[in-house]
């Protein structure tokens, strides 16, 4: 392994791809790092038209493929964790390729965290009030702005994220198979009050290239980094790239984990109780048991406003034998003013979608 | 039962410590691979699992099993190569039992190591993967289970 300097750090702009070059690029870059023949990187990226699905995620339980064909919108699966998004031209990626020892710590949660608190303050600088928010968002005012994820081997971390510089709701919820309710008019302002672009907190979109400058001096604070600009990869890499592009530029690699439809269906109810009506609705992974994503609307009052946000992010990926112990332990550490609304009124809400007939899987 | 700052790490194992991986020979000649207690501490509750398929061969340190935690994806390299001969379903039902038991239910995959002799004398066991874990631990800043 070669000695690598860990305070002088590569800053890589590749520029607007394809997705299977980007994480071709990707996989090359995290390989070359645990060999010892890339540096710490800072790489800033941008999709054409892309439906990007976290690594374990299956097409066809996650995308609504009629309207990403009809769009010419690519299909690509990424390296690291999390759910499918929509990766638009507009918006812009950022990636840390770096070891262990520079973050001081194995612990991931512990990454995650100083990695988005740095990139908070990146974008905090542009005149917004960004925060981490756990485990992996970042967000303005309860508003999500960027999400990221992670991947690893060895000691090599490879962790991105997005920017929603400015940003179209209605073809991020039709890219995603969501049900049609959600694509109401009422839906679609309601998922606006989660999301936010920069191009909404400031009235116009910040050009590309004062983002990347933010982020970046954010980062060399971070990490006590010095940068140094290239745009091209190393001759190491290269042979990686072009072997990681022959590899997951293909429908094997895409649809690897074809599980149907069938067996993650969407099921929604509606919980009415003293304090209001709630609406519930989840996507059950069958075989295991387990809330894939949970929604909750309604008419009910709860403060502060970014509740439910927060508790459908934390129930994401909850056994359902664990959905009661959850919820509890979210209300326990949660500041919250309800009207005659209980933590039980949610499980039971959750409960009656879980136990409810599946909608029909559209063709 | 033996533990580390908290992690139960079990004298009878044998280890990669480096890649935070045990294996145990069967009796039958079979390996069985997972991960240790201190990677999942380091990982957070583990929400997928996708193993090799078996009949799959899987040299030495490389990856026999995807894991992904809170949104980190890597993988989980054998001690000792071999051709895949079983994976876990019940941990492909609830990959949470990686973390619940690690070195019991939460096992990634079995092996039939194809130079155990061979591979298997470089790995760590007894008071000697205790220190080892110790020291990788005090290199990574770990405070403890």
């Amino acid at each position: 392994m070669t000695v690598r300097d860990p305070k002088q750090w590569r800053l890589l702009e590749t520029g607007l791809r394809r997705a299977a070059e980007n994480f071709a690029i990707d996989r090359a870059l995290l390989e070359s790092h645990q060999a010892g023949t890339s540096p710490h990187t800072l790489r800033f990226l941008r999709f054409h038209p892309s439906a990007l699905l976290g690594f374990h995620q299956n097409v066809e339980q996650e995308l609504n493929l009629d309207y990403i064909r009809a769009h010419d919108i690519d299909i690509q699966r990424r390296l690291t964790g999390g759910g499918a998004i929509y990766f638009a031209p507009e918006h812009l990626g950022w990636e840390l390729f770096l070891d262990k020892a520079v973050l001081g710590t194995a612990d991931m949660t512990v990454i995650a965290r100083r990695i988005c608190e740095a990139a908070a303050a990146g974008l905090s600088s542009l005149g917004v009030d960004a925060r981490f928010r756990p485990r992996n968002d970042i967000e303005v005012d309860g508003r999500k702005i960027s999400g990221t994820g992670g991947a690893f081997d060895g000691d090599s971390i490879l962790y991105q994220g997005t920017v929603l510089v400015a940003f179209d709701v209605e073809r991020m919820l039709r890219v995603l198979r969501i049900p049609a309710e959600k694509l109401s008019d009422k839906a679609i302002a309601s998922a606006g009050e989660r999301v936010v672009s920069l191009q909404g907190l400031l009235g116009s979109p910040p050009a590309l290239d004062t983002v990347r400058q933010a982020l970046a001096t954010a980062f060399g604070q971070a990490f006590g980094a010095l940068f140094e600009t290239e745009s091209q990869l190393n001759p190491a890499e290269l042979p990686l790239y072009e072997d990681a592009l022959a590899e997951i530029d293909c429908n094997d690699w895409i649809y690897q984990r074809n599980r149907p439809e069938t067996e993650a269906p969407m099921r929604e109810a509606i919980h009415r109780c003293r304090g209001g009506t709630l609406r519930c609705g989840v996507v059950l992974d069958e075989p295991r048991q387990r809330l894939n994503q949970v929604w909750i609307t309604g008419d009910f009052f709860a403060a502060p406003r970014r509740l439910v946000v927060d508790l459908e992010s934390a129930l994401r990926n909850t056994a359902l034998v664990d959905l009661e112990r959850n919820v509890g332990r979210f209300f326990d550490g949660y500041p919250v003013q309800m009207m005659m609304l209980g933590p039980d009124d949610f499980a039971a809400a959750i409960r009656s979608a879980v136990a409810s007939v599946p909608e029909p899987v559209d063709g | 039962m033996a533990d580390v700052r908290g992690c139960n790490v079990p004298e009878d194992l044998m280890y990669n410590v480096e890649n935070n991986v045990w294996a145990r020979r069967e009796a039958d000649g079979a390996v069985t691979v997972g991960l240790t207690s201190y990677a999942c501490s380091l990982a957070g509750q583990i929400v997928s699992y996708t193993p090799k398929k078996v009949g799959k061969s899987v040299k030495q340190d490389k990856s026999c099993a995807t894991v992904e935690s809170g949104k980190w994806v890597g993988p989980a390299k054998v001690p000792v190569a071999g051709e895949v001969t079983a994976v876990n379903e019940a941990v492909s039902g609830n990959p949470g039992l990686i973390n619940d038991d690690p070195y019991g239910e939460g096992w990634l995959v079995k092996l039939q190591p194809s130079d155990w002799e061979g591979e298997s004398g470089a790995l760590k066991t007894g008071a000697d993967a205790l220190a080892a874990f110790e020291a990788k631990m005090d290199a990574e800043g770990f405070e403890g289970c």
